[in-house]
């Protein structure tokens, strides 16, 4: 029975509404820097309950230009450091006795602009689901999407074929024709909900959210009107940031992303032309040389000399290595990603360019 | 939140001298944000079944002066209650505080939480214990905040520093004066989208909600705005047909609002818009453009092998279908900048 539950693939993630908080807290202190974190929870019926949550400590190194990079990756790469590993152990450890469910369920990293499948996250998520525990997720926080308006969680693993090439670490030509691994295959996207525990239930129906129902005394002047303290704030659902019609910042972040990609996808296809084109040169000079063994060997059996060995040329010549197309794999899911992105947001953009325009046109 | 009790300001006996610095009793204000209460709401939860109140300790920053506390994040530590005494496990809280620092080194200890409002002696033993010099909160006052988490009843939070009283110095020690402080919650900018997806869940039978895609959310952003509107705008007809009370301060809010509404030119807006929208479905084709190219390339450069053509073949393909992207990357560039110069003509 054990055995048919762990085999089950996930089927879902269930967010506590203190975790969805948690994340944004770090994710919003640390940003630009990527934050992550640990998740804690427990599996029930195949949906990973996320019950709790804990940030990695901070890697500070001096922010100079030229360290810039290296802590950006250090911050990227903190789920797999060991010392992450052990402080992870150690929290787990104090907070199993305050009855938190105990279980590491995987690590949250936040992003902006969506920009987040690359050799670092693939390897964290590798890295907790060969070590760690087999049914482990990766929540992603995209910080400028949800500044947008809707909050943008998402869940991701690595698909089973992914992980075994990964193991293998065999990312030829030769080999990807033979799994048929595509880019899309390489991450399992899980469904998302969110769920509140009774209390916050109650707290937020204390909130006050909706305009007063009842009749309201009028106010004197304006200045008492505006300076009422009893104007109900906006509320916090529906969420009127969704109405904002700044367009072009994101769409042009996108799209400089998306250049972005696009480069480093040619100069990986460089890469390959380059390994091809050597191979290409090295064969034919193999078959040069057999040919011309093959030739003496004729002239030394016509001469009744013993033949020269044939396969000498695996000492003499050396094919080069083909470039791994893992980049290549992660580089077109990124930019299905960004494609993705474009197409969601431009659909809200437009519908709301229409309302716009019919609103300020209105005989039209 | 919580109503505040009516509490008498007595000249109090100052405590013996034995206790030497006092700590500050100067007032405070208090913010708290959503995650720390969310955390004291889920400990409450996870309490153990024969316990009443739980305890943890509170993180957070202070302002220079220290008028000003932000509640920011907070952890549970265990603790045993009963009739006669009150056991607080000193070395998880040391521990825990420790490990909190190394994630988050801009906070501080500013104090305690428990989630019951009960205030009695082991409060203050413990108020004591988190205000005291070392290991304290010293020289400012140590933050004490209740959270009531009484099934069916309304979540009542109240926030306390303290002042040490008692006439020796054993009675100083587990005994002090609470003396309430304004608080609030308050949330951030970034938090609201959270929130917002929270509190949608609240009318929910099974307290869930998936993901809002962006859509869902406008359609419901623009319904809101749309009852709203409907609600001012039958006030106002029934004011024009003397049903209701004119209001001369509502009249005067509503024409300032009203004001802000642009006056353009209908060819501008005609124009501006077309230019714009033109612009958003160009760069939304092209991203689709680069999404099929991108994977016909990926297929090209593992299928190529398999026609057994050769090797010159793929790479020519390869080369082609990078060369093509990179001119459409371009043009998506110069159509960009064409959108940002229109929009400074506009």
């Amino acid at each position: 029975m054990v055995d048919t539950s762990r085999d089950a693939p996930l089927k879902g993630v269930q967010i506590e509404a203190l975790v969805v908080m948690k994340i944004i807290k770090t994710s919003a202190q640390q940003f630009p820097t990527i934050a992550t974190g640990a998740l804690v929870g427990m599996e029930v019926d195949g949906t990973l309950q996320i019950t709790n949550s804990f940030p990695f400590p901070t890697v500070d190194v001096p922010s100079t230009d030229s360290h810039q990079d290296s802590a950006s990756n250090l911050a990227a790469a903190a789920p797999r450091a060991k010392a992450n590993v052990t402080y992870q152990n150690e929290m787990i450890k104090f907070l199993r006795e305050v009855n938190v469910d105990a279980n590491n369920v995987g690590w949250y990293m936040s992003t902006s602009m969506g920009n987040f499948i690359n050799l670092n996250t693939i390897e964290n998520q590798f890295f907790y689901q060969k070590e760690m525990n087999e049914r482990t997720v990766a929540i992603v926080h995209d910080v400028s999407r949800s500044s947008q308006g809707s909050l943008s969680l998402r869940a991701f693993r690595l698909s089973p074929a992914f992980i075994t090439a990964y193991k293998e670490s065999k990312f030829t030509t030769e080999s990807l024709q033979k799994s048929g691994l595509r880019h899309h295959d390489i991450l399992i996207e899980l469904p998302v909900t969110i769920h509140n525990s009774h209390l916050v239930t109650s707290l937020l129906h204390q909130l006050p959210s909706d305009a007063p129902k009842e009749e309201l005394q009028f106010p004197p002047n304006l200045a008492a009107l505006q300076q009422d303290p009893n104007t109900p704030q906006p509320p916090l659902y529906p969420n009127f940031d969704s109405l904002d019609l700044s367009i072009d910042p994101y769409l042009e972040k996108t799209c400089d992303l998306l250049l972005e990609s696009i480069e480093n996808h040619h100069t990986e296809l460089n890469n390959h032309q380059y390994h091809q084109r050597a191979l290409g040169r090295e064969q034919a000079k193999i078959t040069a040389w057999q040919q011309k063994r093959k030739a003496e060997n004729a002239a030394r059996a016509a001469a009744k000399q013993p033949p020269l060995p044939e396969d000498e040329w695996q000492r003499l010549f050396k094919l080069p290595q083909e470039p791994s197309r893992l980049e290549v794999l992660l580089n077109s899911r990124q930019v299905e990603q960004y494609a993705r992105q474009v197409d969601g947001f431009t659909a809200s953009v437009s519908s709301k360019m229409f309302a716009v325009k019919s609103n300020l046109l209105p005989g039209e | 939140m919580a109503e505040q009790d009516s509490f008498l300001h007595l000249a109090r006996p100052l405590g013996p001298a034995s206790i030497g610095a006092q700590p500050s009793t100067a007032p405070l204000s208090v913010t708290i944000q959503p995650q720390a209460i969310f955390s004291i709401l889920d400990h409450s939860t996870r309490r153990p079944v024969d316990q009443e109140r739980v305890i943890g300790t509170l993180l957070g920053t202070r302002s220079e002066d220290g008028t000003e506390i932000e509640i920011r994040n907070c952890y549970a530590v265990p603790h045993t209650e009963t009739a006669e005494q009150v056991e607080v496990d000193m070395d998880y809280q040391k521990q825990m505080l420790a490990l909190h620092l190394k994630a988050n080194p801009r906070e501080v200890l500013v104090g305690w939480y428990a989630t019951s409002t009960d205030l009695n002696t082991f409060s203050a033993l413990i108020q004591n214990f988190y205000g005291q010099q070392g290991d304290g909160t010293w020289p400012h006052p140590a933050v004490h905040l209740t959270v009531s988490t009484v099934p069916g009843k309304e979540i009542e939070s109240r926030t306390y520093i303290s002042a040490p009283i008692g006439v020796t110095a054993e009675r100083a020690a587990d005994s002090c004066l609470f003396i309430p402080v304004p608080h609030e919650l308050k949330y951030g900018e970034a938090e609201k989208s959270g929130l917002e997806l929270i509190s949608s869940a609240k009318d929910n039978e099974d307290r869930s909600q998936g993901m809002l895609t962006d859509l869902e959310g406008l359609e419901r952003a623009i319904q809101h705005v749309l009852d709203m509107l409907e609600r001012v705008s039958n006030y106002v007809n029934n004011v024009l047909d003397e049903e209701a009370t004119p209001s001369s301060a509502l009249g005067q809010f509503l024409m300032n609002a009203l004001s802000l509404a642009p006056k353009v030119d209908p060819q501008d807006i005609e124009r501006d818009f077309n230019a714009h929208i033109q612009d958003v479905l160009v760069v939304s084709y092209l991203a689709n453009t680069i999404r099929t190219q991108i994977d016909l390339s990926n297929r090209l450069a593992t299928a190529a092998l398999t026609l057994g053509t050769g090797d010159a073949v793929a790479g020519d393909a390869n080369k082609d279908g990078g060369d093509n992207k990179n001119q459409r990357g371009g043009g998506d560039r110069r159509n960009k900048g064409r959108g940002q110069q229109r929009q400074q003509e506009a």
